[in-house]
């Protein structure tokens, strides 16, 4: 207990770290954030009021403070473009980023592990020296350019799968999960889905593909071998089970970090999502709603990485054990 | 003197030239041509480079500088007496279908310092123009003053004006009827006229049109984006609408007349009603008038400055007096400013008063207008829904009219042809692809129209050279326009020299078309003012000192 | 001196064979001398410009022509050649790549040292703030940097250092706290050596192939980056790298164009770069990893 309480504290204080660093770095930034408008409807005096709106009129730490305060309440401002509240707007797309990350994780790991341990398996066959240098193209490979290239032969030229966006237009829904389970947003979902799982397979392949070589020298494995049990099943129900720690651990990373990484994706298949909502903010210099979707990324990252902690923790005998001793 | 210091250089000039070069005259320093990242707009980074090519041949160090938006933005803005040249653009709206928002705001000296001019143009004679023109009623007469404007501006040159651009836009004719679409000059199709008549054909009665950037603010007193304005527009009825020509048209009124130089009869339509139920009464007109005059709305506030007093006539009608006699009146007020339910925004209003908070921060915005659609449904990033509103007296016949925010070209065609989408409303990628996949989709109908806005080269007029209007004519004049047209605009634009767009041709002086560019003209020009080419580079004429420290 | 020499020599030795004794390796560092060559004969590859506008001899823009003799992979919509811009594409792709490399190399090594030679409070430090660097949403921060402070390259490099650096110092850091307890680190600590000659002569030499794997990684994390905030339209717009060419291509539609030539050469180029360093990272992990040498 006292273990996961020093390891919540640990990531709490990491955010805490990341808003001030990006705090200080959006207000030291040169110039005025109102460079953003070009209205020249606005006076001096209005200029001021809106500087005094934003609260950007005082002492940059009575800021921060406030800023803090604010944050702590759930609350990050006003949209200096849609003058609505930060919180609502990304909220409203958060869980379409979510949706998209953990389905193509999920299908990147489900893959990854299953022709990782085969892969393994197999080793020293013309078919591993084949796949692993692919597997590594596929990591290699910038996503937005694989995405392109589906996106153009998949959509554009075949027309298996909708151009972009989640849902068809006009398409009505009672509830945000009733349009979630709906055909037509899985429909959309595919493609975009398709191509991150095509990138994120790779870290699970080769990671389960190496730990079930160690494993597989390990002392239970040469028992098992010894016992006669064929080589199928050692894998499956022993090297397998030991190999997969770490992946669950890389899984529950790869949540925070796929988040992040979603940017180019949400923005080639036009996808709404938080990723997108940043560029957008950043490219129109929409500073709270930047600071906003920047911060609510980086809170998904903290709480994954607080999550891989515990499992780290609880699945690994040998942290455990090493500890408690 | 002029003629003295002239024959001096030249003879400073005969004897050594870099005696002359030290003694007589100074050097032009570099220039730095700033334009926007070849990413974000690709004609006019086209255009700048083949424009610095040109200008370097006349002697001139030119350093092109692509800088991101907002970094532009700050600089040519903000920083007004910073920086050299500058590609830039005014782009077209409805109500910029009358001349005088361009005469009067680009170059009038009192917006040097904060507002349009940022060019920092200062010239009396030019003032008298633009302020001349607002005033006169008589449209005959205006035209003239509006040609004058024209030709001080081409003998000046404080923009060279490259291109009005063309835009194309479509739409699928096997979904709507083809000559149902109206086109609305300096505009397009994409318009309020074409939503409200367009017929669908069969099945499909949407209308689904894109959009590559999302809707920021959908609020009768604000608007935060150009396309915040597409939307505003269908929601909430103006007295008058920029019709398909270009001129204001009675909407929401039956008529608007003047009653004599400063005072307006107007009659509302009747039968309105808003999207509530209840009824548009002359009061919710004369509110909507009286609501953007106090410090609530910002941005409408400058509309309405000109209204002295409002008053009921009838159940119908009302009067309004102005300051002064204001010639685009109809356009830049009566065309603009929302009509917006009493009832709904008089408590919204009261409400905020004594607050620093104004409308534009309202985070509940009422959305009751009386436009031809109403609002059901707005998903940010991702659409927004529009409904045919029945008791309009232009119900259109479309049901929905569905806006998608598309980011990019590539995907925005590929919905196209899916049927994804069935009206083109903004195209960012390369045009000549569009027309080659409307011929590969015959369903496709593109339709393109010149804009009433333009791209130009803007001179900083605070700084030497460019405080020398001969130097500006060499310069502007140095640059061939077909070469931009063809090869920076791929012949989607027609070749500018005014800020009234030929496609205004009442008020477009046809005078100004005619101007002789070419690398011949322009260094005639600097001759005749003086300047002079000393190995290969131009320096000023003898005397002239820069007396500025370059950032 | 002997000490020393015993240590630093097998290691160095052993890093430069390696390459022959894997072949992914030996196939990465081929492909990173390829593209070295390139970058550093450019302007002899291609004369041309990259952001030359190009006229054909009728004095129209030579824009959207096929792959000839003279573009060798065609020219853009707006008359550039795109062959000259991928091989200009790799200078640029060198200067980021390396100098990431370089910084990341050279801070991850030290901290690592410091942190796992010392220990203590400058470990305790060190390695909180490689956790808080490590909870910066990786790509999003890039994006800020590069929209708010300024499209300038060197914002990427500055991010992937931020990026990597903890990673590889925790690593070296683990494999300092190994090294400090073998037998002829002892030696030299018995013989009266210098702390510093103990860090720098006795352990530095046996982490350097870590440094190295790490340097390679940094390279191709650099390249993508650098595409991916390009591709975005946050890139530095003076930069020709293959990134701006993917995104020029992909907002002037040459997808729909099937410009094939244009689109498909830089992303293939990324790849490569980017495989060649996982190739050589591996190769020298497998050879110099103990966990992994088992096998």
């Amino acid at each position: 207990m006292k273990q996961v309480l020093e390891r919540f504290a640990h990531n709490a204080l990491a955010l805490l770290a990341v808003i001030t660093i990006l705090f200080f770095m959006f207000r030291l930034m040169p110039g005025t954030p109102l460079a953003a408008f070009i209205n020249d409807n606005l006076n001096a005096d209005q200029q001021q009021a809106m500087l005094a709106q934003f609260g950007l009129d005082k002492p940059i730490w009575q800021q921060y403070f406030i800023y803090l305060g604010n944050l702590a309440q759930g609350e990050m401002g006003l949209s200096f473009f849609q003058r609505r509240e930060v919180t609502a707007i990304l909220l409203e797309v958060l869980p379409n980023s979510i949706i998209l990350t953990l389905s193509s994780l999920i299908i990147a790991y489900i893959f990854g592990v299953l022709a990782g341990a085969w892969l393994a398996w197999k080793r020293g066959t013309w078919i591993e020296r084949a796949a692993v240098p692919v597997v590594l193209a596929t990591r290699a490979a910038p996503e937005f350019w694989i995405g392109m290239v589906l996106l153009a032969f998949l959509s554009f030229n075949l027309g298996w799968f909708p151009s972009g966006g989640a849902s068809s237009p006009g398409l009505a829904y009672t509830s945000n999960w009733q349009r979630i389970f709906s055909l037509d947003y899985v429909q959309h979902l595919a493609l975009p889905v398709l191509t991150l799982a095509l990138y994120l397979q790779g870290l699970p392949l080769l990671l389960m593909r190496s730990n079930m070589l160690e494993v597989m020298h390990e002392e239970f494995v040469t028992m098992a071998r010894m016992k006669g049990f064929s080589e199928w099943r050692i894998v499956i129900s022993h090297a397998a089970r030991n190999a997969l720690l770490p992946v669950a651990t890389a899984f529950a990373l790869g949540v925070g970090l796929s988040m992040g990484g979603n940017v180019v994706i949400e923005t080639v298949f036009s996808w709404p999502g938080i990723g997108r909502m940043l560029v957008q903010a950043v490219s129109v210099h929409d500073y709270p709603l930047a600071q906003g979707a920047f911060l609510m990324i980086a809170a998904v990252l903290a709480v994954t990485n607080f999550a891989a902690d515990l499992l780290y923790m609880v699945l690994d005998p040998r942290v455990s054990h090493g500890r408690r001793s | 003197m002029k003629r003295r210091s002239l024959m001096g250089a030249a003879a400073a000039a005969a004897v050594a030239p870099k005696a002359f070069a030290q003694s007589a005259a100074e050097k032009v320093r570099k220039i730095n041509l700033y334009t926007w990242p070849q990413a974000a707009l690709p004609q006019a980074y086209q255009a700048s480079q083949l424009i610095a090519q040109q200008w370097r041949q006349l002697g001139l160090d030119i350093d092109v500088k692509p800088l991101q938006r907002q970094a532009q933005t700050a600089l040519i803005w903000y920083s007004r007496d910073k920086w050299d040249t500058t590609m830039w653009r005014m782009v077209g709206r409805p109500e910029r279908a009358d001349p005088d928002e361009f005469v009067y705001s680009l170059f009038h000296s009192s917006y040097a310092d904060k507002g349009y001019d940022f060019i920092g143009y200062k010239n009396p004679d030019y003032d008298k123009l633009a302020e001349k023109q607002r005033g006169q009623i008589d449209k005959e007469e205006r035209r003239k003053t509006i040609f004058q404007a024209q030709e001080m501006i081409n003998r000046d040159q404080p923009y060279a004006f490259l291109v009005h651009p063309k835009y194309p836009l479509a739409f699928n004719k096997a979904v709507f009827k083809e000559d149902t679409v109206v086109n609305q000059t300096g505009v397009g199709i994409r318009n309020i006229w074409t939503f409200t008549t367009i017929e669908p054909l069969g099945a499909q009665k949407d209308l689904i049109i894109n959009s590559s950037e999302s809707l920021n603010a959908c609020n009768p007193l604000y608007i935060g984006g150009a396309v915040d304005s597409w939307i505003t527009d269908l929601i909430w009825d103006r007295l008058m609408r920029i019709g398909p020509d270009g001129t204001p048209q009675p909407w929401a009124a039956e008529s608007a007349t003047w009653a004599d130089d400063t005072t307006i009869d107007i009659k509302l339509r009747a039968g309105m009603k808003w999207h509530d139920g209840k009824p548009v009464t002359v009061e919710d007109a004369i509110f909507s008038f009286m609501a953007p005059a106090g410090d609530k709305a910002p941005m409408y506030k400058p509309f309405v400055t000109e209204i002295v007093s409002m008053e009921k006539t009838g159940d119908l009608g009302f009067k309004m007096k102005l300051k002064n006699p204001n010639a685009a009146f109809f356009t830049a007020t009566l065309s603009k400013i929302n009509l917006i339910p009493k009832h709904v925004w008089e408590p919204v209003l009261k409400d905020l008063e004594g607050k620093p908070e104004n409308a534009e921060q309202l985070k509940e915005v009422n959305r009751t207008g009386s436009g031809p659609f109403k609002i059901v449904r707005w998903m940010p990033n991702e659409e927004i829904v529009l409904e045919a509103f029945p008791d309009h007296f232009k119900a259109p016949r479309i049901a929905r009219w569905i806006m998608r925010i598309v980011p990019n070209a590539e995907a925005t065609l590929g919905m196209l042809k899916r049927g994804e989408l069935n009206f083109l409303g903004f195209f960012g990628g390369d045009p000549e692809v569009l027309v080659k996949f409307a011929k590969e989709n015959p369903d496709i109908v593109v339709r393109t129209e010149t804009d009433v806005g333009f791209e130009f080269v803007a001179f900083n007029c605070r700084r030497a050279p460019f405080d020398d209007a001969a130097f500006r004519r060499a310069l502007s004049f140095a640059i061939d326009r077909r070469l931009m047209v063809s090869a920076a605009w791929q012949d989607f634009a027609v070749p500018a020299n005014s800020h009234v767009s030929p496609v205004l041709s009442y008020w477009h002086d046809p005078a100004v078309d005619n101007i002789k560019t070419g690398l011949a003209v322009a260094k005639k020009i600097l001759q005749d003012a003086g300047y002079r080419l000393s190995g290969g580079k131009l320096y000023y004429p003898a005397g002239k000192q820069e007396k500025l420290t370059t950032e | 001196m002997a000490a020393a020499a015993s240590a630093t020599l097998p290691v160095l030795r052993r890093m430069a064979a390696m390459p022959l004794r894997d072949p992914f390796a030996f196939a990465g560092i081929v492909i990173y001398l390829l593209f070295a060559i390139v970058a550093l004969t450019a302007d002899q590859l291609a004369p041309t410009d990259p952001m030359e506008i190009l006229f054909t001899k009728a004095g129209k823009v030579a824009a959207n022509l096929g792959p000839s003799a003279e573009y060798p992979l065609g020219t853009t919509n707006l008359g550039r050649d795109i062959y000259a811009q991928l091989i200009h594409g790799t200078e640029s792709a060198l200067a980021v790549g390396l100098s990431a490399a370089v910084i990341v190399a050279l801070v991850g090594t030290v901290v690592g040292l410091v942190s796992g030679y010392f220990g203590g409070w400058i470990d305790a430090l060190l390695m909180r703030i490689a956790d808080m660097a490590l909870s910066l949403p990786f790509l999003p921060f890039v994006i800020v940097l590069m929209g708010f402070l300024g499209a300038e390259t060197s914002n990427i490099v500055l991010a992937v250092v931020l990026l990597l650096w903890p990673s590889s110092a925790r690593v070296i850091r683990s494999q300092v706290l190994t090294l400090r307890e073998r037998a002829y680190v002892e030696a030299a600590r018995v013989t009266g050596a210098s702390q510093a000659r103990i860090l720098f002569v006795h352990i530095a030499p046996n982490i350097l192939p870590l440094s190295f794997v790490y340097a390679a990684i940094a390279i191709g994390w650099a390249i993508v980056t650098e595409a991916s905030v390009s591709f975005l339209g946050f890139g530095d717009p003076t930069n020709v790298s293959w990134g701006m060419m993917l995104q020029d291509a992909f907002s002037s539609q040459a997808l729909s164009r099937g410009q094939y030539a244009w689109f498909m050469p830089p992303g293939l180029c990324i790849i490569l770069v980017v495989v060649a360093g996982f190739f050589i990272s591996r190769g020298y992990e497998e050879v110099f990893m103990p966990r992994l040498r088992g096998r």
